[in-house]
């Protein structure tokens, strides 16, 4: 009588014990026949009995291991991960708005150093070198708005004394800034200074600051920044005050 | 299901996963962070195991493959340092003792995937179709893998002589 030979699935499970009755009996009788195949099936049974055997010692306890134990640490991991991120966040935001809030602050960036400067180079003497020179505001009015922009309002100071001798026109990095020099005919000179406050959008708060002997006010208003320049004694304060009252 | 009925779950699956990461590390530092490593990983994916999924089999998948990445990783480690230096497991005393059984020898000189399927099948008495599951392949690559494990730990168990080359190319 010949038999096929049982599949390798069939000796793995003769092996392992996963036959029924007749299949095994099958597989038996096929290495009844076949010896050299028999030793070695039975070899594995042998290794696998063994392996069960020397494998089934008890480890002993670890309870660092416990699930509960690990899920707790695994949830107190979590909350330290959330605050430290929360707190970063934090740092992140005071920087951010300490950093905005700063902005201006520091060497070179003092609010409308420009229109000292300008103060500095025209006021000084007295109205040299001049882009326009003219007392007629409508003229320079219409200057200014040719020049810098159409909603920049030229304050009339005639109540306060003040009359304009002329303007000139700045380059800054925020775009073309002007200035309109005002004399109260006693040699008390008061300047008006107008500059866009460029792609950075950089608007003033309302402010004065005082620097090597001269005085500014400044603020912004209808998307352009202002100055008031002028000597920063008695008469100085007492003009810009004026002026300042005439302007905003 | 509510978590003290998982943890509980797990709880009585911890000595087989224990058992398993020892043979895959043969270490049992490492072994251990394996296994919580392992129940990490089940309770943070809990919630995507399939209800007919048996426990057992989705542990022994995560295990493995935990073990085979971290693998992985060491292997490339080792490669950047340029060192093949190889640390000594370090045995429970009790394994070490019974390491001088010339059949568990044999079964530690096995490679990761032989002795898995060793574990799976004859100690744990795992279905074949359960470790096809496991390893992602057929089951016929089962039984053929099958039958390549069993013979070489009949070789290495008899004749011995060829262990440290075996031990070398795995």
């Amino acid at each position: 009588m010949t038999t096929t030979p049982p599949s390798e699935h069939d000796i793995h499970a003769y092996v392992d014990g996963h036959l029924d009755g007749p299949r095994r009996g099958e597989v038996e009788r096929y290495l009844a026949r076949h010896p050299e195949q028999a030793d070695e099936v039975h070899g594995w049974r042998q290794d696998a009995q063994q392996l069960r055997t020397l494998l089934a010692g008890d480890l002993g306890p670890a309870p660092a291991l416990d699930p509960a134990l690990i899920r707790e640490r695994a949830r107190h991991r979590r909350v330290v991960r959330w605050a430290t991120a929360a707190a970063l966040l934090l740092c992140l935001m005071v920087g951010g708005i300490a950093g905005w809030a700063a902005r201006g602050i520091g060497s070179g960036n003092a609010p409308m150093a420009d229109a000292m400067q300008a103060y500095r180079l025209l006021a000084l003497d007295h109205g040299v070198g001049m882009d326009i020179t003219t007392g007629n505001e409508s003229d320079l009015r219409a200057w200014l708005s040719g020049r810098v922009g159409t909603t920049v309002r030229l304050p009339d100071l005639a109540d306060a004394g003040f009359r304009p001798m002329g303007g000139r026109l700045f380059a800054t990095d925020q775009g073309p800034a002007a200035m309109v020099l005002y004399d109260d005919g006693n040699g008390h000179t008061v300047s008006f200074y107008v500059r866009p406050p460029g792609p950075a959008r950089r608007l003033l708060p309302r402010g004065a600051r005082e620097e090597s002997g001269l005085l500014a006010n400044y603020w912004s208003d209808g998307g352009h920044n202002y100055a008031v320049v002028a000597m920063a004694d008695n008469a100085g304060r007492e003009a810009s005050q004026r002026v300042i009252g005439k302007a905003i | 299901m509510l978590d003290p009925r998982i943890d509980e779950a797990l709880r009585t699956m911890l000595p087989r996963l224990r058992r398993f990461a020892l043979w895959l590390a043969r270490d049992s530092n490492a072994a251990d962070d394996l296994v919580q490593s392992t129940i990490e990983r089940a309770l943070s994916k809990w919630h995507t195991r399939r209800d007919d999924e048996s426990l057992r089999g989705w542990l022994f998948a995560i295990l493995y493959r935990l073990f085979l990445d971290g693998k992985r990783r060491a292997s490339r480690y080792a490669r950047l340092l340029g060192s093949l230096a190889h640390e000594e497991p370090t045995w429970p005393s009790a394994e070490r003792v019974a390491m001088a059984h010339a059949t568990l020898s044999a079964f530690a000189g096995l490679s990761v995937e032989q002795r898995s399927l060793l574990i799976w099948i004859t100690v744990e008495g795992m279905s074949y179709q359960e470790v096809a599951d496991i390893l992602q392949v057929p089951i016929g690559t089962v039984m053929s893998r099958l039958s390549r494990a069993r013979r070489t730990l009949r070789q290495l168990g008899d004749g011995d002589t060829q262990t440290p080359s075996l031990r070398l190319l795995k």
